[in-house]
């Protein structure tokens, strides 16, 4: 027992039982959390072999597991695999660095505001996806149609974000920063960028995930590489270990990027 | 340190950090603060409304002026227009001289809420006044560490200001509004938010810190008690239209502390300032009442 010169005897063993028992609920939890995937996995194993259902429609993960390590021998996994990522992190680049140049222009700009925002917030609620008819009108099959429509959808949530954000920026601020002689040019810089960052960065990450929506509908509108272009092509075949095996791999790169994101804006809004 | 000394002005030269020191003479006679005829008209929605009326008072060189009065009667917008905040504005204000119609950096301001810049450290806040006039950094931070020092926050000088509580935040706040070295310093409520003993600490911490910079002061507060503890003068503000209805010198000694709030002559003023306020007051009320 833990020696608690403060507490008498009875009361501190009671704490350490208690501080016991709270241990090893956490420990209950942290073992039913690490059993989740594992259960399911097995779960989805027995149902797809017990004959219920079709098991071609419906393959086990060994199946899945013997498809995805065939795609990855073949080395087609790493050609699709690049071609996806260069597809979204292209797009998110540039569909980014346009909205947070254009959301700043508008938060900071009452005219630019007025002439761009009207149009702005007509476009944002076409869904990119709806895009695609004419994009594959307008550019075919080419690179530059897929990232045309990653940067749409990217765009005019970072967009939006930004001029909220900076519209946003504590007057408080400004003032303050004001009479300490902060010239207007440098206000910029000093003051809105910073200030308005915590919401860059949400939209930033909620673009994260729009990127991989439009990828999705980019790729299936018709290329030549590329992990959901891979998923359709094994729909035609019926090779529906290899869809399963493509999905698990777009959830997993989705969520990695999400993952890398959230700690990137942990460094970057150090503030909070 | 040796950047802010200015030599030959006084023994103690390291407290010499923001003394105004006027340059000729005839400069000196004048006072430090002329507002003239002030009036300020906004547009509301149920039409115009007069939130200042021809308000006039000089503050002379290295004087407290504390301006009392109730919520809502234009003290802090006739500060925020010393300030070079609030414009426009008829009549007119001269400080050192000049006419003020936009914010300078020889006029520091603290307002109610410390307004710190949450990305940047306790130092690089105080800093920041200096870089912009063009110091170098580390001229910068040498000011900014003095400013530590003198307002006792040497252990958080590297401290975000959101890991501060409220009156350390203040005394950052109220040490970055000196780092300009200002010959006027405008504060507006800066305790208003405080809790009661932290409030009676602060002003104790600004009566010390005044002895020192000796820079002209304008506070703003609805605190009676607080502007009789920290000022040579007070100004007696009327809401709606605001007016200043009274002035009232403290010929309290100095040094003061929170401990005169006890003396028989401070109480003697106290009343002065309320029945000031109170038949002011009836007035207010009777004048609404007819309307």
């Amino acid at each position: 027992m833990v020696p608690d010169t403060a507490l008498k005897p009875d009361e501190g063993g009671e704490r350490a039982r208690e501080r016991a028992d709270a241990g090893r609920l956490q420990r209950l939890n942290i073992l039913i959390g690490a059993l989740s995937v594992p259960l399911f996995v097995l779960l989805w194993e027995l149902v797809a072999r017990s004959g219920i259902v079709n098991i071609v429609l419906f393959p086990p993960p060994s199946v899945v597991a013997v498809a995805i390590f065939e795609w990855m021998r073949s080395g087609q996994f790493f050609l699709d695999l690049t071609a996806s990522i260069y597809r979204v992190t292209t797009g998110f680049m540039i569909g980014a660095a346009l909205g947070i140049f254009l959301g700043i222009m508008t938060g900071q700009f009452p005219i630019v505001s007025s002439l761009l925002s009207p149009l702005f917030h007509i476009l944002r609620p076409i869904p990119p996806i709806a895009f695609v008819p004419i994009v594959i009108l307008w550019f075919g099959l080419s690179e530059t149609g897929k990232l045309f429509l990653v940067v749409w959808g990217v765009f005019f949530t970072v967009w939006l974000s930004t001029h909220i954000g900076v519209q946003k920026v504590d007057r408080g601020l400004i003032r303050a920063a004001l009479m300490l002689g902060t010239p207007r040019r440098q206000m910029l810089q000093e003051i809105i960028l910073l200030g308005a960052l915590p919401y860059i960065v949400v939209g930033l990450r909620t673009a994260v995930s729009i990127s991989f929506y439009t990828l999705v509908a980019a790729e299936l509108a018709g290329t030549f590489a590329g992990i959901v272009y891979r998923i359709e092509i094994a729909q035609q075949n019926l090779q529906t270990g290899q869809v399963m095996g493509g999905l698990a791999a777009l959830g997993l790169i989705s969520f990695a990027a999400d993952r890398m994101f959230a700690a990137l804006a942990e460094r970057t809004v150090w503030w909070r | 340190m040796v950047a802010l000394m200015q030599p030959g002005h006084r023994s103690n030269a390291k407290l010499s950090l923001a003394i105004p020191q006027p340059a000729t003479a005839t400069e000196r006679r004048e006072p430090a603060i002329q507002v003239s005829n002030l009036s300020i008209v906004f547009d509301t929605e149920r039409g115009q409304l007069i939130a200042v009326d021809r308000v006039s008072f000089d503050v002379p060189h290295g004087e407290f002026v504390c301006i009392v009065g109730p919520s809502g009667c234009g003290k802090s917008t006739v500060l925020n227009t010393i300030a070079g905040l609030e414009v426009p504005f008829e009549g007119e204000i001269l400080v050192e001289g000049l006419r003020v119609h936009r914010p300078r950096p020889d006029v520091g301001m603290v307002f109610q809420q410390p307004h710190l810049f949450p990305w940047k450290s306790v130092r690089r806040n105080i800093a920041h006044g200096p870089r912009m006039l063009g110091k170098s950094a580390q001229q910068a931070n040498a000011i900014a560490d003095d400013l530590i020092a003198m307002v006792g926050l040497k252990r958080f000088a590297d401290a975000y200001p959101n890991t501060l509580s409220g009156g350390m935040q203040q005394r950052v706040a109220i040490a970055r509004a000196l780092a300009n070295q200002p010959r006027v310093l405008l504060m507006d409520e800066p305790f208003g938010a405080l809790d009661a003993q932290t409030r009676a600490v602060m002003q104790d911490n600004l009566l010390e810190l005044r002895d020192r910079i000796k820079a002209t002061i304008v506070f703003v507060t609805h605190d009676i008690d607080e502007a009789i503890v920290l000022a040579d003068r007070v100004l007696i503000m009327s809401a709606g239209p605001g007016r200043i209805l009274r002035q009232l010198n403290v010929d309290l000694p100095r040094p003061r502390s929170n401990a005169i709030l006890l003396e028989p002559t401070y109480l003697a003023l106290k009343k002065d300032c309320l029945d000031v306020i109170r038949a002011e007051g009836l007035r207010a009320f009777r004048q609404s009442d007819e309307t």
